[in-house]
């Protein structure tokens, strides 16, 4: 059988060899021919899902009130009200609840996402920082701690979101409400009816700690393990407290890895939306609530799901791209100048 | 020990690998059986039932059935574990290796067999770590009792106190850093665990919660943090997997996510061999470019994607019931990734060009080169790209939420993936008031997640690895 299949496949083999002798297809391709072969697959793809949305975007973006109508004869076209230059930007920037609260919600969308860019990641790093020290000061067990740690990296969003708003359930069901009973605080209401926003908003960035720290205790640990021991040994014989080490030798050592976490995790939590659409829902609200928590991309969303007009999502997708572009280009520029050691 | 012997050893130890995995699989195939007998309750389990089962002959309630369940389960997660990681010691045992140290571990692998109920087990693994005894050490058990008392009693044996009088500064100063290290490893252990039993209470709480009643889990007042065997409702898991349909979802994701990694694998190596090995003009910027789009958020792209694959571009979403193709849509714009074309090209670029330049003497193609010499050797890393890409896949949510939403709803809903379904999914109670039943809803997050842990204890090195370099998450 197996013979058999093996005879074929070496005739198919060289009916083919035969073809390609007899047309003397056995010249060599041009370099750039064969480059084109090879890279055409990934290129195609990218060309239609990549580089074209790029554009696309950017032409969307003049456009106002762009649509997808249905026409008689039941063809879809694109209709446009009008063009604009930077109307769009201004309708999104200007929209209620993007830069500051109205009357009727009390809270905006900005103001969500800064809360949990200058609240959730200085935590997560300086934890991860300090869990990495640790961790790389011991020597047994090192390998389950690294494991434990790196288990939310594999997890999925949504359900961990799910276990985290039923770990905060109101009353006393709730296993977080339970250990603060343990302290004699009554049971509140965490993401449900009566919740405060700074309570929805710990929530929040209780998940995007817990969530973000296993990459972070990664990326710290690799770059103190790059560390020259040189440094730490002639801080021995010195005889230099922990402290001064942690924040003499190996905090400066690591500054590139540092900065590079700050910056990833600032875009991070700028496209901070699975976690909010696990804990809170779609609309993003605890019930009967006057506030919510949508961030920037979850506005985008917003733009998207309801298809009304589109050029405002792309204009606001536009908006946050802005947003990456200067921060990775502040992420270059101090990469080259500041940091050091 | 002689070559001989340590052949002889492995053969035996391979067979006792055997017949844990043989073990292995009668614990899963009577779990998956006693799973299939399971009783689900025709309304959603407001009111606890218990059922009667006949199996085996056997009349027994739910109860019994719950507890035969979970020590099965607890056979599992002990023997699989074991079994894999024994087997991997024993291929890299050096014979040198053997030693008394060796033998203990198969002693107390032989206990941990006997209560995981596996009695030809922990015959072998006596014999085995006998013969290990025998063969490094000389002797047997009795002489290896012997010594173990021996040292346990020198362990409590009072020490005779050399006492000098001189230089007592120094050994006070001596003892008193001694305490000092000790009190700092203490407050280390202490801060890490406390880290690690936070990262681990949701998972915990996930499992406890997927496996209590739908009165302990919605409506108790005083959640308890230990349950006992009988009470594990594995019912759970079946409403999920039969009644919300997550057998379904399950396969739903299992293919896109395997299709899209075969394209991703095979777009990826092709497009990574031309800008590592071929040299042609404009290949730097063409890589550039490539590079620049990933720092463009996927926010941008989802939009235009959307309209591509909707009825105004390719029609795969969005229309009647019967003319979509969801799986295309979901499929074909995941089939290539600029970053896994980054990693790869890496990877090849430290292969070294003489071999490439070997190959072209011998005459043998560039494809030939590309899958007889590249890929064997870059295999780790497609092995990682593999993996994550699955990984992936598994964790999607945005974009097939948005494709499945639109057209006919009813349809979309039968191409959710598991994420999806976890958001969107009904796990409310039948009747005039439904209200979420949070067992059954964490009982499917459990679902979804216990795959993607077992996934990374195997391949942990793998996914470390790729994950060291990526730095975005999904």
């Amino acid at each position: 059988m197996k013979n058999t299949l093996a005879n074929w496949v070496w005739s198919v083999r060289n009916f083919f060899q035969g073809i390609k002798e007899k047309l003397h297809l056995n010249i060599n391709l041009p370099t750039w021919v064969k480059a084109l072969i090879y890279l055409s697959p990934a290129l195609i793809l990218l060309g239609v899902f990549t580089f074209y949305p790029i554009i696309n975007a950017f032409r969307l973006v003049v456009y106002q009130g762009y649509q997808l109508v249905r026409d008689v004869d039941g063809v879809l076209r694109e209709s446009i009200t009008g063009y604009t230059l930077f109307g769009n930007f201004a309708q999104v920037l200007s929209a209620d609840n993007f830069i500051l609260p109205s009357s009727h919600t009390n809270s905006s969308i900005l103001l969500n996402t800064l809360a949990i860019v200058f609240i959730s990641v200085p935590i997560s790093i300086l934890l991860s920082l300090f869990v990495a020290a640790t961790l790389n000061s011991i020597k047994p067990l090192k390998g389950f701690f690294q494991t434990i740690y790196f288990l939310p990296y594999i997890t999925n969003t949504l359900a961990i979101g799910l276990v985290f708003a039923y770990m905060f359930k109101s009353g006393s069901t709730g296993i977080v409400n339970q250990f603060f009973m343990l302290f004699g605080v009554e049971p509140v209401s965490w993401i449900e009816r009566g919740a405060t926003y700074w309570r929805a908003m710990t929530v929040l960035i209780a998940f995007g700690v817990w969530d973000g720290m296993a990459f972070k205790i990664m990326v710290f640990m690799s770059g103190m393990q790059g560390i020259d021991q040189q440094y730490y040994q002639a801080a021995a014989i010195d005889a230099t407290p922990k402290r001064r080490i942690f924040t003499k030798i190996t905090v400066p050592m690591i500054s590139p890895m540092i900065f590079y976490i700050v910056v990833t995790s600032v875009i991070g939590a700028f496209k901070t939306y699975s976690s909010v659409v696990a804990i809170f829902g779609d609309t993003a609200t605890p019930d009967g609530a006057n506030y919510n928590l949508k961030t920037i991309v979850f506005h985008i969303y917003d733009y998207i799901y309801s298809g009304e007009d589109l050029s405002l999502a792309a204009a606001a997708s536009i908006i946050l791209f802005a947003i990456i572009l200067a921060l990775t280009l502040v992420q270059m520029w101090v990469g080259k100048k500041r940091v050091h050691y | 020990m002689n070559k001989e012997q340590v052949k002889q050893i492995k053969r035996f130890e391979n067979i006792i690998h055997l017949v844990d995995a043989i073990f292995l699989v009668i614990y899963v195939g009577l779990f998956i059986f006693l799973f299939s007998k399971i009783t689900v309750p025709d309304l959603p389990p407001e009111v606890f039932t218990n059922f009667e089962y006949t199996i085996f002959g056997m009349d027994i309630d739910t109860f019994t059935l719950n507890t035969w369940m979970s020590y099965l389960a607890i056979f599992i997660i002990v023997t699989f574990p074991l079994t894999f990681i024994n087997f991997k010691k024993t291929k890299f045992r050096e014979f040198y290796e053997y030693s008394r140290y060796v033998s203990s571990n198969y002693f107390v692998n032989a206990i941990v067999s006997l209560l995981a109920f596996n009695p030809v087990s922990f015959v072998l693994k006596i014999i085995a770590s006998r013969r290990i005894l025998l063969q490094s050490e000389g002797y047997g058990f009795k002489e290896a009792s012997k010594r173990i008392w021996a040292g346990f009693k020198n362990l409590f044996k009072k020490k005779v106190k050399v006492v000098e009088e001189e230089d007592s500064d120094l050994k006070k100063a001596i003892r008193r850093q001694t305490a000092f290290t000790f009190m700092r490893m203490f407050f280390s252990y202490l801060f890490l665990s406390i880290v690690a039993l936070l990262i681990f209470v949701p998972f915990y709480w996930m499992i406890l919660t997927a496996l209590k009643t739908y009165y302990e889990s919605n409506l108790t007042m005083t959640p308890r943090f230990f349950i006992s065997l009988s009470e594990m409702q594995w019912m759970n898991f079946k409403y999920v997997l039969q009644e919300v349909d997550f057998s379904i979802y399950i396969k739903n994701t299992l293919y896109v996510g395997i299709l899209s990694t075969v394209g991703t694998i095979i777009t990826t190596v092709l497009a990574a061999f031309a800008f590592a090995r071929l040299e042609f003009k404009g290949r730097e910027t063409i890589f550039s470019v490539l590079l620049m789009t990933m720092m463009i958020p996927g926010e941008l792209y989802i939009l235009t994607n959307f309209l591509t694959v909707s009825q105004a571009g390719l029609g795969w979403v969005g229309g009647a019931e019967g003319t979509n193709s969801y799986f295309l849509a979901m499929i074909i714009p995941f089939m290539t990734s600029v970053f896994y074309i980054f990693f790869l090209r890496q990877t090849f670029k430290q292969i070294p060009e003489t071999l490439y330049k070997a190959a072209k003497v011998d005459g043998s193609s560039d494809f030939k080169y590309l899958t007889r010499v590249m890929i064997p050797i870059a295999g780790p890393t497609i092995f990682t790209i593999t993996i994550l890409s699955v990984i992936g896949s598994w964790n999607a949510f945005i974009w097939p939420r948005l494709i499945t939403s639109v057209g006919d709803v009813n349809e979309g809903r039968m191409y959710w993936l598991i994420s999806v379904a976890l958001r969107d999914a009904d796990f409310t109670t039948a009747g005039t008031n439904p209200r979420v039943m949070f067992n059954m809803q964490i009982a499917a997050s459990a679902i979804v997640t216990i795959p993607l842990i077992v996934v990374f204890l195997l391949l942990r090195k793998y996914i470390m690895s790729g994950v060291g370099r990526s730095g975005t998450k999904g």
